[in-house]
C-alpha cells in the first residue's frame, strides 16, 4: 500500500518534472495549449510566483511582471490561445494555415523564425490577444491590482475613483501589452524593431475598432448631458482586419544611421505607418514539405473549386493540380439555435466533391 | 420720478458691476476646469454562474463574483448539458475593490449583448425580444473592511427589445464565430446611490411556450455598463450652489425692499422677477447635501422637476419682459398676468406634457428601477405624443416671442427718428436708456444662445461620431458649470439692474417743462409703470 502510493508520488513527479523542462524549452505561446493551460489555473498565489519565476522563456522582466500580480498567468495563457485560435481561423483556407507543433520547441515551427509577414502577423494578433484577454480580465474584475486607476496597492483610499475621471477602456491591456511583449525585443536590431513595429499595429488595431457608444441621462432623459464609452471590439474582427494589413504589409529594409530604422525597401512603395505591419524577408512558398522550417506543404489540403483566391484550386495546389474525390457526407442540417447552449440539427444526407491537391 | 437702477447708475458704476458679473461668470467657468467630467461609465463583464438547482429559486439567493461554479459562454465543451435557467449572470458593483461614494448621486445600467453566429442562428429578422429576469441586491461596508451580505433590493422581469444585425464580408469563409452588432439595452435606473456595493442577477430563461427568448442567438458575453456621477463633479456642482444660493436670497430680499420703499404697489414685471429669482432659488437650494445622509430615490424626479420649473419661469419672464416694454400703453388698466395667458398656455402646455412624461418614466423608477416606457408600443406612442407636444409647444412659445422681440425693436427705431427732434438733455439721457436696454436685451440673446449652442454641442458633436473623447472631458463640465454660472449670473443683474432706483432725476432745464408735466401726469395714472423707458415710450406715443 505505502510503496504503491511512493510509486505513484514518484511518478506524478516526474511528470510535472517533464512538463516543466519541456516548458523551459519553448516560447511564451505554448502557454496557450489546453494541455499547458489547465496546469496554471487556480494557483495559489505562492505557487503563482515560483512557476512566473520558472518559466524560462520569460525574460527576467517578464518573470517580475508576471509574478507581481498573483492571477495573471491564466490570462497570459488565455492571450496565448486567442492568438493561436485567431490566426488559425484566419489562415485556415491560406497556404500557412497556422500550423501549431505542441511538442516543438518553437510553438509555430521554425518558420516563424523566417521575418516573413507571416512573423509579422503572428506578433500582431499576439499584441491584440494579449491586449484584449488582459482588458476582458480588467472588466471581469480579475486583475483589480493591474487596472484600477488607484492602482498603487498600498494606497488605501481610493481617492481618484471617489471623484472621478477614472476612464478604463483597454489603457490597461494594451499597458501590459506593451509592458509585456514589447521588452523582449531589443531596439537595436531588424528583428526587434519588426516586431516592435508589429506588436504597436496589433494593438492598434484593437483601440481603432473600439466603437464609441454614448447614453443620454439629463433633464427628462434628454441628451443636455451625455456620456460616452467605448467597447471592445470583438477578437476576431481584430484578427480579420489585422489579416488585411498582412495582406497589404509592406516590405521593409533596415538602415542604421543617425537612429536605426526600418524603411521601405523601394522609394515607389507607400510608406508604412503605425497600423501597417512590415517584414524584412519574403516568405517561402509553403507549397512543398519542409522538415527544417517545419512547413506541412499543401498536400492533401481540400480546395474550393470555384475560389479566383489563395484558397482555389490552381493556387493552393501550387499548379499541382488536384484529385476529386466524390463522398456521401451526412451534414447537419436545417439547424436551429436554442438559448442558451444547444444547437437542434436534422441530419441531412448528400453527395459532395471534394477536391484535393495533390 | 424713480426709475430702475439700470438707468440712473452711472457709467463707471455700471462698469464695475458689469465687470464684477463677468469675473464671477470666468470664475464659474474656471471651477468647471478644476472639476471632472459630469459622470463617469464602468464595463463590468457578467460572471457566468451556474445554478445547479434552479428550482429552488428564492430572492435570498444571490450569486455574486466568487461563486462556486463559474463557465465562459464561449467555452462550448463546458456549456453543452446546460439549460437556459441555469446561467446566472452575475455583476457587482463597482469593479476592482472600491464602494460607492454617496457623492456619486445616481446610478444607470445598460447591457451589451455579443452575440456571435452560430448554426442554425439567423441572418436576417434580427429584432430581438427580451425577457430578462433582472434582481438588483446591496451590500454596505463594514468597519473592518469587509461588508454585509447581499440583501435584497428590487426585482423585475423586464422585456427589453435589441437590434441585431450581421454584416457580410467578402473573404468569409466560414460564418461561425462572427460577431452580429447589437444595439445596447437600457437596463435600470437608480435615483440614489445610498449602499456601498450593488449587485445584479441576471436570468434570461428560454421558455418556447411562453415565446420567451426564443430568437436570442448565441451570447459569448454580456456586459453591464454602469453610469454614475462623478464624485468630483457634484462636490463642484455643490458648492457652486452653496455659493449662490445665499448670494441670490440676499439680491432678492434686497430688490424687494427697494420695491416697498415706494409708494405703489409692485408691478408685473417686479412680480416676475421675484417669482424668477423664487426658481431660481428652488434650483439652487443644495438638496444633495441631504443624500448624504438619507435615501432619496426620488432626487432625479426632484431635479428635473427643479431644472423645469426654472426653465418655464424664464421662458414666462422673457415673454412678459418683452411685452412690457412693447411701448404701446393702454392706459388706465393695470398689467397683469391675465394679458399674456394665451402666450403662457404655451409653455403651460409644454411644461405639463414633459412632466406627465417624467413621471412615468422616473417616476415609475420610484417602484420599479427596470422599468421603461419606450417597451411597449402604447408606452412608445404615449411618450412620444408627450414629447412631440412639448415640443411643438416650445416652438409656438418662440414664434410668439420673437414676434413681441421684432415689435419692440421696430417701435425702437421709429421712436428713434423723433430723437433729433428734442433737446440735447434730454436725447442724450434717452439715448442712454435705450443702449442700456439693447444692451440687456443682447445679454439675454446671448445667455440663450450659449445654452442652445452648448446643448446642441452635447446632443451632436459629443455623440457617437466623435472619436477623440481625451480633450472634451473637462468641457463637457466647463459646460455645465459655465451655463449654470451664467444663468445665476444673468438672474442676479436683472434683479440688480431693474430694482427701482431711489435717485431723483437731476432737474430739467426750463423749457421742458411743458413735456414734463405732460408725463408725470402719465405716470401717476398708470402707476404700474416701472421704468422710464416705457414712460418714455408711453409719452412719444401721445406725441
Amino acid at each position: 500500500m505505502g510503496r504503491h502510493y511512493v510509486g505513484a508520488s514518484v511518478w506524478t513527479a516526474t511528470v510535472v518534472w517533464m512538463t516543466m523542462w519541456q516548458l523551459t524549452q519553448a516560447d511564451w505561446w505554448q502557454l496557450g495549449f489546453p494541455a499547458t493551460l489547465s496546469t496554471i489555473l487556480n494557483l495559489t498565489p505562492t505557487a503563482h510566483k515560483e512557476r512566473c519565476m520558472k518559466m524560462d522563456f520569460f525574460v527576467d522582466k517578464q518573470k517580475e511582471l508576471c509574478a507581481k500580480y498573483d492571477k495573471i498567468l491564466p490570462i497570459i495563457g488565455n492571450g496565448a490561445k486567442l492568438a493561436i485560435e485567431e490566426c488559425q481561423t484566419q489562415f485556415a483556407y491560406t497556404r500557412w494555415n497556422c500550423t501549431t507543433f505542441a511538442e516543438k520547441n518553437n510553438t509555430f515551427g521554425n518558420v516563424a523564425t523566417i521575418k516573413s509577414r507571416e512573423a509579422a502577423y503572428l506578433n500582431a494578433i499576439s499584441a491584440a490577444s494579449m491586449a484584449y484577454a488582459v482588458t476582458r480580465a480588467c472588466t471581469k474584475g480579475e486583475l483589480s491590482e493591474w487596472c484600477s486607476c488607484d492602482n498603487k496597492i498600498r494606497q488605501r483610499k481610493p481617492t481618484k475613483w471617489k471623484w472621478g475621471a477614472c476612464s478604463d477602456d483597454i489603457r490597461y491591456g494594451e499597458k501590459f501589452s506593451k509592458e509585456f511583449l514589447d521588452v523582449r525585443e531589443d531596439q537595436n536590431t531588424a528583428l526587434g524593431l519588426m516586431n516592435l513595429h508589429n506588436n504597436e499595429a496589433g494593438r492598434r488595431a484593437v483601440r481603432s475598432r473600439m466603437q464609441r457608444t454614448c447614453k443620454c441621462h439629463g433633464v427628462s432623459g434628454s441628451c443636455s448631458m451625455q456620456i460616452c464609452w467605448r467597447r471592445l471590439p470583438t477578437l476576431r474582427k481584430v484578427a480579420e482586419g489585422l489579416y488585411k494589413r498582412y495582406e497589404g504589409a509592406s516590405h521593409v529594409k533596415y538602415v542604421e544611421r543617425r537612429r536605426k530604422k526600418l524603411k521601405v525597401i523601394s522609394p515607389d512603395f507607400k510608406k508604412p505607418n503605425r497600423t501597417d505591419l512590415v517584414y524584412l524577408e519574403d516568405s517561402p512558398d509553403y507549397c512543398e514539405k519542409n522538415e527544417t522550417l517545419n512547413i506541412l506543404g499543401t498536400r492533401g489540403r481540400v480546395c474550393n473549386l470555384t475560389s479566383q483566391g489563395i484558397d482555389g484550386c490552381p493556387l493552393l495546389c501550387c499548379g499541382r493540380g488536384y484529385q476529386t474525390r466524390v463522398k456521401d457526407v451526412e451534414e447537419k442540417c436545417q439547424c436551429a439555435f436554442v438559448w442558451c447552449c444547444n444547437v437542434v440539427c436534422n441530419t441531412c444526407r448528400s453527395r459532395k466533391e471534394e477536391h484535393v491537391c495533390n | 420720478m424713480p426709475g430702475t437702477v439700470l438707468e440712473n447708475l452711472s457709467g463707471r458704476k455700471l462698469s464695475v458691476l458689469v465687470t464684477v458679473l463677468l469675473l464671477s461668470q470666468l470664475a464659474c467657468f474656471l471651477v468647471g476646469l478644476i472639476s471632472p467630467s459630469p459622470a463617469s461609465s464602468q464595463p463590468i463583464l457578467a460572471t457566468v454562474c451556474v445554478d445547479k438547482n434552479p428550482s429552488a429559486d428564492s430572492m435570498d439567493r444571490w450569486f455574486a463574483r466568487t461563486c462556486p461554479h463559474r463557465i465562459e459562454l464561449s467555452n462550448v465543451a463546458a456549456t453543452e448539458q446546460l439549460k437556459s435557467n441555469n446561467l446566472v449572470f452575475a455583476m457587482e458593483m463597482p469593479q476592482h475593490m472600491n464602494d460607492f461614494s454617496r457623492w456619486q448621486q445616481n446610478l444607470a445600467g445598460v447591457l451589451q449583448f455579443d452575440v456571435v453566429y452560430t448554426e442554425g442562428g439567423k441572418l436576417i429578422n434580427t429584432m430581438i425580444e427580451l425577457t430578462l429576469d433582472a434582481r438588483l441586491a446591496y451590500s454596505d461596508k463594514l468597519a473592518d473592511g469587509g461588508q454585509t451580505p447581499w440583501t435584497y433590493y428590487k426585482h423585475s422581469k423586464a422585456k427589453r427589445y435589441m437590434d441585431c444585425h450581421f454584416d457580410e464580408h467578402h473573404n468569409m469563409k466560414d460564418k461561425v464565430g462572427y460577431p452580429y452588432s447589437c444595439t445596447m439595452v437600457p437596463l435600470f435606473e437608480l435615483g440614489s446611490l445610498y449602499h456601498d456595493y450593488y449587485l445584479l442577477n441576471l436570468r434570461i430563461i428560454y421558455d418556447e411556450r411562453l415565446n420567451l427568448n426564443t430568437h436570442l442567438g448565441k451570447v459569448d458575453d454580456i456586459y453591464l455598463h454602469i453610469i454614475h456621477m462623478n464624485g468630483g463633479f457634484t462636490k463642484v456642482w455643490v458648492s457652486m450652489k452653496t455659493v449662490f444660493f445665499p448670494l441670490i436670497i440676499g439680491v432678492m430680499i434686497w430688490f424687494w425692499n427697494r420695491v416697498h420703499l415706494l409708494a405703489r404697489t409692485p408691478a408685473l414685471l417686479e412680480y416676475m422677477l421675484i417669482y424668477l429669482g423664487s426658481a431660481l432659488v428652488f434650483l439652487n437650494f443644495p438638496v444633495e447635501y441631504f443624500t448624504l445622509f438619507f435615501d432619496m430615490p426620488y432626487m432625479l424626479l426632484l431635479t428635473d422637476i427643479r431644472q423645469g420649473v426654472f426653465y418655464a419661469m424664464l421662458l414666462s419672464f422673457w415673454l412678459v419682459f418683452t411685452g412690457e416694454h412693447m411701448l404701446i400703453q393702454e392706459s388706465g388698466d393695470r398689467n397683469s398676468l391675465k394679458k399674456y395667458w394665451k402666450h403662457l398656455s404655451s409653455i403651460v402646455i409644454g411644461c405639463v406634457s414633459l412632466l406627465v412624461f417624467d413621471l412615468c418614466e422616473r417616476g415609475i423608477h420610484l417602484v420599479n428601477p427596470f422599468h421603461s416606457i419606450w417597451v411597449t408600443p402604447i408606452g412608445t406612442n404615449l411618450a412620444l405624443t408627450f414629447v412631440i407636444c412639448a415640443g411643438l409647444s416650445v416652438g409656438v412659445y418662440f414664434i410668439f416671442l420673437c414676434y413681441m422681440i421684432w415689435r419692440v425693436f421696430k417701435n425702437i427705431s421709429v421712436k428713434k427718428s423723433i430723437l433729433p427732434s428734442m433737446t440735447q438733455a434730454r436725447r442724450l439721457h434717452y439715448e442712454g436708456i435705450m443702449y442700456r436696454f439693447t444692451f440687456l436685451m443682447a445679454a439675454t440673446l446671448v445667455c440663450a444662445g450659449i445654452t442652445v449652442v452648448s446643448f446642441i454641442f452635447n446632443q451632436y458633436t459629443q455623440g457617437e461620431h466623435k472619436w477623440d473623447d481625451s480633450m472634451d472631458i473637462e468641457w463637457t463640465s466647463v459646460i455645465h458649470t459655465g451655463v449654470y454660472g451664467m444663468w445665476n449670473v444673468y438672474i442676479c443683474a436683472l434683479l440688480m439692474l431693474y430694482a427701482p432706483s431711489h435717485k431723483q432725476w437731476p432737474s430739467e432745464p426750463l423749457s421742458e417743462e411743458v413735456e414734463f408735466s405732460r408725463l408725470s401726469s402719465d405716470t401717476t395714472a398708470t402707476p404700474n409703470e416701472i421704468s422710464s423707458l416705457t414712460s418714455f415710450v408711453a409719452k412719444a406715443n401721445i406725441e
